[in-house]
């Protein structure tokens, strides 16, 4: 990294590349899901007629002259819906309010005619606050963890825990789950299986005991590679020439490690932190599902479950939103913290 | 010191005699006396050497070994067609724990400690079948739980054999049948006259006699002050409960009577009527007219028997109900299952890893030696490709194909959604096999070795086939080895989560018992869902043990490091 002018462009450089990469998704993923066949919802409460209503409203069905509906093509769709983005269409109930359509379609089966945005909005909350709690758990026994390891190498802790980071990181982390739950939920009973309900307050005691079990089984994973990569790193950077410096002029082992040598191997581990941090927001789907926890991974199951197009798409588009600034910010994260690379340089 | 002239030194030796050892002879290099250690050799020795990959790739062995023997030898898997139209399943045996040994005391063999209601128990206790449902029920622990201030649960703890589903009554299709069971268990010599614990055919029950106008039921129930001012509509209410009772408890052979509670008859629960002074109630066995007990009956040209229900199984399949894992909701052997879902599982791993890696190879070769804009280009390709989440393109994937009946005649339910799992995991597992061919091209193509071949006047193909590939082939063989649990892990959270949903497609993988044990429920039939779950750890577990091995084998640089 020379200087900020450099940086800059590099940040913008990627930036373009990235907004155009995810418009490409966008349009791939959204002629793929338009394909897909559409049947009016059926249930309680939802009436075909409001349905096709809306898909005219939104541009996505054209009324024949005989009273039947069809769709327009895919393109056309695709124009509609950019369209629908800047500047809304409206609609005319029967009782003659005149609404403006959501810019992201709605939910037909999930929970009628509700809009994506604010149905993910309202999932958020238990998947951040989980995945909060995760990354307080598992990133200081991580790093303490593998600081420990480096500085016992090959002696029999070292052997031990290697041992069990290797089977936890193989181990897919819903096993855990499942045996976590079983023995605490099921067999002990101390702690509730499934995430308590919600009762107004997301910091409650109800809310945090029935977190731990799904807290506890996302972390393991995490644990496990935090310790795994700081063992690597600090086992390099124990034996790089200025630690021999450092205790040549004087310090002891402790200062040496903690001042110098957990410093330098902190730096590819920070924007794996960061990353992760980043990802709060998605997830995981599978932990949600065993544990109830009704976040944006249960949303998400559920619109595929339910055949919820909108739904679907909006979420898929946040994942992969999520995925691209995640990788992003991780990039130049990498050239923020090690001035030694140097950000979007040749091959040479 | 004086200097001498080297023949001095042997001045003895006489000048003509003097000659020089190798004057013929030629000297060049001799071939070395030790056997040469291939590329090949050398990896295979230093995989060897690394114990945790052997063990690794042990358990794979074993996995493949059950996938292709278990499903050979099974004889759930050899259950007549005609039994089982879907594969075998046998309903009655719905969830019962896994079985290795008979009576070892609680391990491995069928039996679980339960809590068992007082009614339950006390009617349990006398059984006609071959086999106890609660085991020593001398030893079971009774507990009173108060519920309210006036009424309290009691019920008793205490082994049961999941095995033991008891005497069942069952309406016969084929005429042939009954003479068949009686033929076999004269042969066997287990008939119930001779051996009343082993028999197939238990007598069948006489209901009505025993609920008859003035009969034995009628009788008690006047003696214990239940018909009141020749009111008989309450023991008429009754005696329908008792014949409901009766025909969902098959094992009950003997009299029932009301239950008492808090000094009155309950209507609805029952319980064995013991006379006094005997131990044990009277049994309600249909007798002929000559006073033998009845086994077969024809009723509107139904005819019913009354078997026990393991006998009658050994006899109508030809083996014991063993289920080694236990048995799923719908009845079915886990541990077939199980090897059929590594079958399918590790077929379906190696399958994708194999096309994956030769697009990926051949995407990542292309882009790597070329570099330049071909490799920008191909870049941001494999950039938009990789980040759309496989979750999506399965999901849409199987709408879209399994939506198209002109494909779903073609390929069967079965086909059709392995080709949207094909579709899934191709379109963007290729990504990471590109990525490490690009990186190794990379690092090769500016060696000098590959110079000097180029100078010498080597085309493109020669040099990626002959010069980078093989040096490059380590790598990437071990990235696609590791592929294939990836691959297995996605399959199973998928179908776990029922994106991929295999259930009119007959097709089990390791996923789909997953799911399987999650919709049984963990509290109560846990070993449904622990032995897939521990299934896919072991796996997971091995192929990464096992790809360590064969990335640090294939490494040359380390030859001779360990030494």
């Amino acid at each position: 990294m020379r200087n900020g002018k450099e940086t800059l462009n590099y940040i913008l450089k990627r930036l373009v590349l990235m907004i155009f990469t995810f418009l490409v998704i966008f349009v791939i993923s959204f002629i793929l899901i338009r394909l897909l066949p559409l049947d009016a919802a059926t249930g309680v409460g939802k009436d075909p007629d409001t349905f096709y209503n809306m898909q005219v409203a939104l541009g996505r069905m054209v009324k024949a002259n005989d009273g039947t509906y069809h769709k327009t093509p895919v393109f056309e769709q695709l124009g509609a819906f950019i369209k629908q983005l800047f500047a809304p269409n409206t609609y005319k109930t029967t009782d003659g309010v005149v609404h403006t359509t959501s810019r992201w379609g709605y939910s037909w089966n999930i929970s009628w005619l509700s809009a994506p945005d604010k149905l993910l909005v309202k999932q958020l909350p238990p998947t951040i606050i989980i995945n909060i709690y995760s990354i307080i758990v598992s990133v200081p026994i991580g790093l303490a963890l593998g600081t420990f390891m480096a500085l016992e190498k090959n002696k029999w802790p070292d052997n031990v825990l290697s041992v069990l980071i290797m089977v936890l990181i193989s181990v897919p982390s819903f096993v855990y789950a499942f045996l976590l739950q079983y023995f605490f939920a099921y067999v002990l009973k101390i702690l509730p299986p499934l995430r308590a309900d919600f009762d107004g307050n997301w910091f409650s005691l109800d809310m945090f005991k029935s977190m731990i079990l799904p807290v506890v089984s996302m972390s393991f994973g995490s644990i496990a590679g935090y310790a795994r990569y700081t063992r690597a790193e600090l086992t390099e950077v124990l034996t790089s020439d200025f630690m021999l410096l450092a205790r040549t002029k004087g310090l002891s082992r402790a200062q040496a490690t903690i001042r110098h040598a957990f410093r330098n191997s902190l730096v590819p581990i920070f924007p794996m932190i960061l990353g992760e941090i980043l990802s709060i927001l998605s997830g995981s789907i599978i932990i949600e599902n065993i544990f109830a926890v009704n976040g944006v991974g249960g949303l998400f199951l559920q619109s595929i479950q339910m055949k919820d197009y909108d739904v679907f798409q909006f979420v898929s588009m946040f994942y992969i939103a999520i995925g691209l600034v995640g990788g992003l910010v991780v990039d130049v994260s990498y050239g923020l913290v090690d001035p030694r690379i140097r950000m979007g340089g040749g091959k040479a | 010191m004086e200097s001498k002239k080297l023949y001095d030194v042997e001045s003895k030796i006489p000048q003509e005699e003097f000659k020089l050892m190798h004057e013929e002879a030629s000297i060049h290099d001799t071939k070395f006396e030790t056997r040469a250690v291939g590329w090949f050799e050398d990896s295979v020795k230093r995989f060897a050497r690394n114990k945790a990959s052997v063990v690794g790739a042990i358990i794979i062995a074993i996995f493949v070994l059950m996938a292709i023997i278990v499903p050979i030898f099974s004889p759930y898997n050899h259950v007549k067609k005609s039994d089982f139209v879907n594969g075998y399943q046998d309903k009655t045996y719905s969830g019962v724990l896994p079985k290795l040994f008979n009576n070892a005391g609680g391990f491995w063999d069928g039996t679980q400690v339960v809590s068992v209601g007082e009614t339950e128990y006390k009617l349990r206790l006398f059984s006609d079948a071959n086999d106890p449902y609660l085991i020593n029920p001398e030893k079971f622990v009774r507990k009173e739980q108060k519920v309210t201030e006036t009424s309290t649960i009691v019920t008793y703890k205490g082994r049961v054999d999941t095995y033991a589903v008891g005497v069942r009554e069952l309406n016969l299709t084929d005429s042939t049948e009954y003479q068949r069971i009686l033929d076999y268990e004269a042969a066997k010599g287990i008939s119930y006259a001779t051996n009343p614990g082993k028999s197939i055919l238990k007598p069948l029950r006489d209901i009505e006699a025993y609920l008859d106008y003035d009969g034995p039921f009628e009788k008690w129930a006047e003696a214990n002050g239940l018909v009141v001012n020749d009111d008989w509509s309450r023991v008429d209410n009754m005696k329908d409960a008792i014949r409901n009772f009766y025909n969902q408890r098959q094992y009950v052979y003997y009299k029932v009577i009301p239950s008492m509670r808090d000094g009155k008859y309950v209507d609805t629960k029952f319980e064995a009527y013991i006379e006094e002074g005997k131990t044990e109630p009277e049994a309600i066995y249909m007798k002929d007219s000559s006073g033998n007990l009845v086994f077969e009956e024809t009723n509107n040209g139904l005819e019913s028997i009354r078997i026990d229900y393991r006998a009658y199984y050994r006899f109508r399949y030809g083996f014991d109900p063993v289920f080694v894992f236990g048995a799923n909701l719908q009845g079915q052997d886990i541990f077939l299952r199980l090897s059929l879902g590594a079958q399918f599982s590790l077929m379906l791993g190696i399958a994708i890893s194999a096309v994956n890696f030769i697009i990926g190879l051949v995407y990542g070769a292309v882009s790597g030696y070329y570099g330049g804009k071909i490799d920008l280009i191909m870049e941001r390709i494999t950039d938009i490709i990789s980040n759309v989440p496989t979750i999506i393109i399965m999901t849409i994937a199987q709408i879209q194909l399994t939506g198209n009946l002109q494909l779903k005649n073609a390929l069967g339910p079965a086909g059709t959604i392995i080709l949207a799992l094909l579709l899934a995991f191709v379109f963007n597992g290729w990504v990471g096999v590109a990525g490490t061919t690009r990186m190794q091209f990379y690092r090769f193509k500016g060696q000098e070795y590959v110079l000097a071949s180029r100078t010498l006047g080597a085309n493109d193909r020669r040099l990626i086939f002959k010069h980078i590939l093989p040096n490059a082939a380590g790598t990437l063989v071990t990235s696609s080895v590791l592929m294939i649990p990836g691959v297995i892990f996605s399959e199973s959270s998928l179908s776990y989560l029922g994106i991929i949903n295999f259930e009119t497609s007959g097709i089990c993988s390791v996923g789909a018992l997953l799911a399987e044990g999650q919709q049984a429920g963990i509290a109560t039939y846990p070993h449904v869902l622990l032995f897939p779950a521990i299934a896919i750890s072991l796996l997971m577990i091995s192929f990464n043990l096992f790809g360590n091995g064969l990335r640090d084998a294939f490494n040359t640089t380390l030859r001779g490091s360990e030494e």
